[in-house]
C-alpha cells in the first residue's frame, strides 16, 4: 500500500555504556494514532526524542515519508511536539505562545492572527489571547501546548505523557479531546505513556516496549487479549501468569489440572506460562470446577469484587467476579477454552526481555 | 507578669539590634558628617558645607578616576556576564560529578584572598610582557567578576525547564534564535543580579587593582589611598560618602530585584508588555553607555600616544597640579602622573619593572638603598642647570645618602619636633619643652603623643640620649629601649598623623611631630578662633632631618624629559608656587628670597640651619639592623 509515514530503521542508542535501545525498527502509517507504552526505562521516551531530533541514534535510520531524516536537526522537521511538562514559554502571553512557530516561518500578521483564533477555538480556550501563561491551570496549559503545535499543520505530531501531570478525571477528558482532535485535523499522532489504560482508551496501534525492545505490536484488543508473553500479559491489565504444561494441542495442565485450550502448536509435553484475565475465571461450587481452593482474601471494588483464591500449590489466583464468595469459602475454578492464552517460556532473562516468542 | 517580662524582653533585643546597627554604621556616619564640615580637622566642628563636594567635582584627578572606575566597573561587569553567563550554560549541561567539580574550580577565585589573586595576576602580567595600564586592570576585573555572574547565573539555569528550549527549537527556532528568545529571558533576572553584582564588586575593589594598574591609571579606591600619607582632603571623604551611597543602592537594587518579578508574574497580560518596555529601554541605554565607553576610551588611547612623554611617580598630594600643566605647556611633554603612599611601596613598583617611571621621589634613606642596588641613573646636571637655585647646604646634607650628589635634586625637606599647647603648659605650669627629654618630664603623663613608627620613636629616645639615630651599637640601642618603656606611662597614644588633629582639638599637651604641615596647623587654630596657641620646636639635641628628592631610575625611557623635569622644579617661581602648595620647607634658594619675610621668619617652617647642626638624615641600615630595631620596638610595645 502507501509507504509509512515513519520509518525506523535498526535503531540503536545507549547512553553511558547503557543499552537504551537495541536494533528497534517500528513503522508508523499515515493518519494512524500510535502509543507507545511501556514501563519507565523501556526506551519509548528516547525513541520518540530520535524522532523528533533531540537525540542522535548510535546506529540505524530515521525515514520520514521516505526521506532520511536521521542527521536533520530538530529545527528542521517537518513535526511538532506536545512535551510532558507543557513547556510553554511563561513570559509571553497565550497569543504570542501560539504565534512563535508561525513567526519564525514568516507567516503574515493576517494569517498569524486567524490561525491563533482557529487554535484557541479548537482546544476551546476561545478568547485566552492575551492571558499570561501562569494564570492557567494545568488543562488549560496543555491545551496551550498543543495548540502550539498544530497550528504548524505537522503530518506528524509527537506527545511525550502529556497527560501526565493532570488528576485522573482532566486525565479523561482530555484523552477524548485528544482523539476528537486527531479526527478533525487528520494528524499522524505517535503517543507515548505508561498508563495502560490511556493507551488502551485512545490508541489505533500499541506498541509496547521493555528494555528497549519491542514485545509486542498491535491493536488495543489483540493486545488485550492475546498478549504474546508475560511481561505483555502483567504490563496491559491484571492477569494469572501460571507456569503449565502442553499436553498436545488445545490441553494444558496447570497445578495438576487439565484445562481445555484452543492454542496450537507448542508440541507435547513443553513447558509453557499460561495467563488467564482475572474476570474470565468463574468461581463455582466445589465438585463444579476444574481446579478446587479456598477464597483467602476479598475487595469490594464497586464494579465488581476482587477475590483471591488459593488452590493447594500454593498460587494466589486473582479473581473478578460480581458474586460475593466469602472468605474461607470452598470453591473451584472454571475457565473456558478461549480465554487461556498459551506463551512459549523464555529461556532467559535476555530472550525474555527481547519477547521471544516462536 | 508574663506579657511584662516579654515586652522587657522585646524591649533588650530592640536594644541590642540598634546597638549592632550603631556598631556597623557609626564609621561611616562619621566619614559622611565629616564630608559636611566647614573645617579640615577631624575633632571640630566648623559648620555645614557642600565645599568638598564642590572641590572633589572640580577636582581633574578625581573626574578622572571616576570615569576610569566606572567604565572598568561596566566593560568588566559585561565582559564578565558574557562569559559567565555562556560558562555557566556548559556547566549547567555538564554530569553531576563534572559540574560539581568545575563550580568547586570556579568559586576558588571568589574565596582566595584579593591579595594572592591581585599579585598572580600582576606577576602574570609581567611574565607575558603586558605593561600594566587600564588594560590590565580591566582584564583582573573580570577575571575576579565572572565567578559572581556564575554563581547567580547558575540557580536560574536550574530553574529553568530544558524543554522549553527544545519546545522552541521543534517550532522551528534555530538554537542561537531559542536561546535568546527563550531561555534568556528565564535567566535574565540572574543575567542581570550578576551584571550588579560584578559591577559593585569592581567599583568596590582595591588590592587587585593596586597591583595591576600603571602608571597614571587611577580607580577612586587606589586615588584615595595614594592621598592617604600626606592627610586626607576632606573632599575624600565627600567622594567615600559618594561611592559608599552608590554601593548601598546598587545592592538595595539587587536585591530587591527578584521581588518585583514576582510580583509582575501576578499580573497579566497587558505587564509583560511593560516589561518588555523595560527591557528595551535598558538595552538601549546599555548600547549609548557601551558606545560613548569604547568612544571615550579610544580617546583616551588616542590623546595617550604621545611620543614625547614623562611618567612621574610621586607622593600623594605632593605637586601644585598647576605646575604640572605649566610644564606640559612649556615643554611639550605629556606627563603621566602616578602616586604612592610610602617608600615601601614605590620600592617593589621600581624594583619589578613592570611600569617603568622615568622620575621619583623617595626619601633620603629609600635613595641610599636603590644607589646601593643600583637601581638609580645618574644625572646629568648639564641639563638641570637650575641646580644652582638649591641652598648648597641641602647638598651638602643629601651626601648623607648620596654621598657624590650624582643621583639627586632635592625637593622637599623638614624636620620632626615637639609640637606643644602654650596654654595647656601653663596650666600644668611645665616650662615650653627645648629638649627631647622634656617628654619624660612626670608632670606631663598622659598628655604626651608620641609617633608610632620604629625608627621615629628610637630616634627621639637615642637623640635624647645625645646619641646618633642611625647607630646600630648595641648598648646604646638597649638604652634607648628602657628609656622608652620608662616613658610609657606618661604616653597618652601612639598614633601618626592623629597628632595634627588631636593637638588642634586640645586632648594632648606635646607631642612629636613632622614639621610639614605646621603652616596649615597655625592656620586651622586661628580659623577655629581657639583661645590657646601651638608651637613647634625643634630639641636642641637636634632631630631627625628629612629630604625628599628626585630621582631618575636605571630603567627610564625618557630620561632628557626626566631631566627637564628636575631642572623645571628648581626654577624660583615654580618651586614657589609648589611651596605654597605644599607648605613643606623648601631647599630652593631662589624661592626662599621671593617669600614674605613674615613666613621665611617662621622657625618652625624654616628652622636655622645651625641650629640643625647635631640633626641627621636617616639611613638605610640594612636588612638585619632594621630587624633588630623592629625587635627592640615591639619589646617596648608590649611592656
Amino acid at each position: 500500500m502507501n509507504q509509512p509515514l515513519i520509518d525506523l530503521q535498526h535503531i540503536s542508542k545507549s547512553f553511558d555504556g547503557t543499552m537504551v535501545l537495541d536494533d528497534l525498527c517500528l513503522t508508523v502509517k499515515e493518519n494512524s494514532f500510535v502509543t507507545l507504552l511501556g514501563p519507565s526505562g523501556c526506551g519509548k521516551t528516547t525513541t520518540l526524542r530520535i524522532i523528533g531530533g533531540f537525540e542522535s541514534p548510535d546506529q540505524g535510520k530515521v525515514i520520514f515519508d521516505g526521506q532520511d531524516i536521521t542527521r536533520l536537526p530538530a529545527n528542521k522537521r517537518p513535526l511538532n511536539t506536545v512535551f510532558q511538562k507543557y513547556a510553554l514559554f511563561t513570559h509571553m502571553t497565550i497569543a504570542e505562545n501560539i504565534a512563535f512557530g508561525l513567526k519564525i516561518r514568516n507567516k503574515p500578521k493576517a494569517y498569524i492572527q486567524d490561525k491563533i483564533k482557529y487554535a484557541l477555538k479548537l482546544v476551546n480556550l476561545d478568547g485566552y489571547e492575551n492571558r499570561s501563561v501562569d494564570s492557567l491551570s494545568g488543562g488549560q496549559q496543555q491545551r496551550i501546548a498543543i495548540a502550539r503545535a498544530i497550528v504548524n499543520e505537522p503530518r506528524l505530531l509527537l506527545l511525550d505523557e502529556p497527560l501526565g501531570a493532570l488528576d485522573l478525571k482532566l486525565r479523561q477528558d482530555m484523552q477524548y479531546e485528544l482523539i476528537r482532535l486527531k479526527n478533525e485535523l487528520g494528524i499522524t499522532f505517535i503517543y507515548v505513556t505508561h498508563d495502560q489504560e490511556e493507551a488502551l482508551t485512545m490508541s489505533d496501534t500499541i506498541v509496547v516496549m521493555n528494555q528497549g525492545y519491542i514485545q509486542q505490536m498491535g491493536s488495543p484488543e489483540s493486545i488485550y487479549n492475546e498478549p504474546e508473553n508475560a511481561f505483555v500479559a502483567d504490563f496491559i491489565g491484571d492477569s494469572n501468569i501460571v507456569p503449565g504444561t502442553m499436553i498436545r494441542d488445545e490441553l494444558v495442565e496447570i497445578f495438576g489440572a487439565r484445562f481445555a485450550c484452543v492454542d496450537k502448536g507448542f508440541g507435547t509435553n513443553r513447558p509453557v506460562d499460561v495467563v488467564i484475565r482475572p474476570e474470565d475465571i468463574d468461581l463455582v461450587e466445589p465438585g463444579q470446577g476444574t481446579l478446587s481452593g479456598v477464597v483467602t482474601h476479598l475487595i469490594f471494588k464497586g464494579v465488581h469484587y476482587e477475590m483471591e483464591v488459593t488452590t493447594p500449590d500454593g498460587f494466589e489466583w486473582l479473581v473478578h467476579s460480581t458474586d460475593l464468595f466469602p472468605v474461607g469459602k470452598k470453591v473451584d475454578l472454571r475457565v473456558d477454552p478461549f480465554d487461556i492464552q498459551i506463551m512459549n517460556k523464555p529461556a532467559s532473562e535476555d530472550e525474555e526481555a527481547m519477547g521471544v516468542n516462536e | 507578669m508574663k506579657g511584662k517580662f516579654t515586652s522587657i524582653r522585646r524591649i533588650l533585643s530592640d536594644f541590642y539590634l540598634v546597638l549592632i546597627l550603631i556598631f556597623l554604621y557609626a564609621p561611616i556616619l562619621t566619614m559622611m558628617v565629616l564630608s559636611f564640615n566647614t573645617s579640615k580637622s577631624r575633632t571640630q566642628w566648623g559648620g555645614f558645607t557642600l565645599n568638598w563636594y564642590q572641590l572633589m567635582l572640580s577636582d581633574p584627578d578625581i573626574l578622572a578616576a571616576l570615569s576610569n572606575t566606572l567604565l572598568i566597573a561596566f566593560i568588566s561587569a559585561l565582559a564578565a556576564c558574557i562569559l559567565g553567563t555562556a560558562a555557566a550554560i556548559a556547566i549547567n549541561s555538564m554530569k553531576p560529578v563534572s559540574r560539581t567539580i568545575v563550580m568547586g574550580i570556579t568559586n576558588i577565585p571568589m574565596l582566595n584572598a584579593d591579595i594572592v589573586t591581585g599579585i598572580s595576576l600582576m606577576l602574570a602580567f609581567i611574565a607575558f610582557g603586558i605593561s600594566l595600564g587600564f588594560k590590565t586592570i580591566l582584564i583582573a576585573h573580570i577575571t575576579f567578576n565572572i565567578p559572581y555572574v556564575i554563581l547567580s547565573v547558575m540557580p536560574k539555569l536550574k530553574q529553568t525547564d530544558k524543554s522549553t528550549y527544545e519546545a522552541a527549537l521543534d517550532l522551528g527556532a534555530s538554537p542561537l534564535y531559542a536561546f535568546f528568545k527563550v531561555v534568556f529571558p528565564d535567566i535574565l533576572p540572574g543575567v542581570l543580579s550578576g551584571f550588579l553584582l560584578a559591577f559593585t564588586m569592581s567599583l568596590d575593589d582595591f588590592i587587585i587593582t593596586h597591583f595591576t594598574r600603571g602608571a597614571g591609571i587611577n580607580t577612586l579606591s587606589t586615588l584615595i589611598y595614594s592621598q592617604v600619607r600626606r592627610g586626607i582632603q576632606p573632599s575624600m571623604y565627600a567622594l567615600s560618602t559618594v561611592i559608599f551611597v552608590t554601593v548601598l543602592v546598587l545592592l538595595l537594587i539587587t536585591n530587591y530585584k527578584p521581588k518585583e518579578t514576582k510580583g509582575r508574574e501576578s499580573l497579566s497580560g497587558s505587564s509583560s508588555h511593560l516589561g518588555q518596555t523595560i527591557q528595551k529601554w535598558a538595552m538601549g541605554g546599555a548600547a549609548v553607555f557601551i558606545l560613548a565607553s569604547v568612544t571615550l576610551v579610544t580617546w583616551k588611547n588616542y590623546s595617550a600616544s604621545h611620543t614625547n612623554e614623562l611618567y612621574v611617580y610621586n607622593w600623594g598630594d605632593y605637586i601644585d597640579d598647576e605646575v604640572v600643566e605649566m610644564f606640559e605647556e612649556e615643554t611639550g611633554i605629556k606627563v603621566t602622573y602616578d602616586m604612592f603612599e610610602t617608600n615601601e611601596e614605590m620600592y617593589p613598583v621600581i624594583e619589578a619593572g613592570a611600569v617603568t617611571y622615568d622620575v621619583v621621589c623617595p626619601s633620603d634613606y629609600m635613595i641610599q638603598k636603590m644607589i646601593e642596588n643600583d637601581m638609580l641613573a645618574e644625572v646629568d646636571f648639564a641639563n638641570v642647570p637650575n641646580i644652582s637655585q638649591i641652598n648648597p647646604e641641602y647638598m651638602e646634607m643629601s651626601q648623607a645618602f648620596d654621598p657624590e650628589n650624582r643621583y639627586s635634586v632635592p625637593y622637599c625637606w623638614g624636620t620632626v619636633g615637639i609640637l606643644y599647647n602654650t596654654k595647656r603648659l601653663e596650666e600644668l605650669s611645665v616650662e615650653p619643652p627645648e629638649s627631647w627629654m622634656d617628654l619624660w618630664d612626670p608632670a606631663l603623663q598622659g598628655e604626651i603623643l608620641m609617633q608610632d613608627s620604629v625608627r621615629d620613636a628610637f630616634m627621639v629616645a637615642l637623640k635624647g640620649l645625645g646619641y646618633s639615630m642611625n647607630t646600630t651599637d648595641e648598648g646604646e640601642l638597649q638604652e634607648a629601649k628602657e628609656l622608652l618603656i620608662a616613658q610609657k606611662p606618661l604616653v597618652q597614644a601612639y598614633v601618626i598623623d592623629q597628632v595634627r588633629d588631636k593637638m588642634i582639638g586640645g586632648e594632648a599637651a606635646v607631642g612629636v611631630i613632622y614639621s610639614g604641615e605646621m603652616l596649615y596647623i597655625q592656620e586651622e587654630v586661628e580659623n577655629l578662633g581657639l583661645d590657646y596657641s601651638l608651637e613647634y620646636v625643634v630639641p636642641k639635641e637636634g632631630t631627625n632631618l628629612w629630604i625628599d628628592s628626585w630621582v631618575i631610575p636605571k630603567n627610564a625611557k625618557n630620561k632628557e624629559n626626566a631631566e627637564k623635569w628636575m631642572d623645571f622644579l628648581c626654577r624660583p617661581d615654580i618651586a614657589l608656587r609648589n611651596f605654597e602648595y605644599i607648605t613643606y620647607s623648601t631647599p630652593n634658594q631662589g624661592a626662599f628670597d621671593l617669600l614674605e619675610p613674615e613666613i621665611q621668619e617662621n622657625k618652625a617652617v624654616f628652622p636655622d640651619v645651625d641650629k640643625l647642626e647635631n640633626s641627621e638624615v636617616y639611613r638605610y641600615l640594612g636588612d638585619e639592623e632594621e630587624g633588630v630595631y623592629n625587635a627592640l620596638w615591639k619589646e617596648v610595645k608590649s611592656r
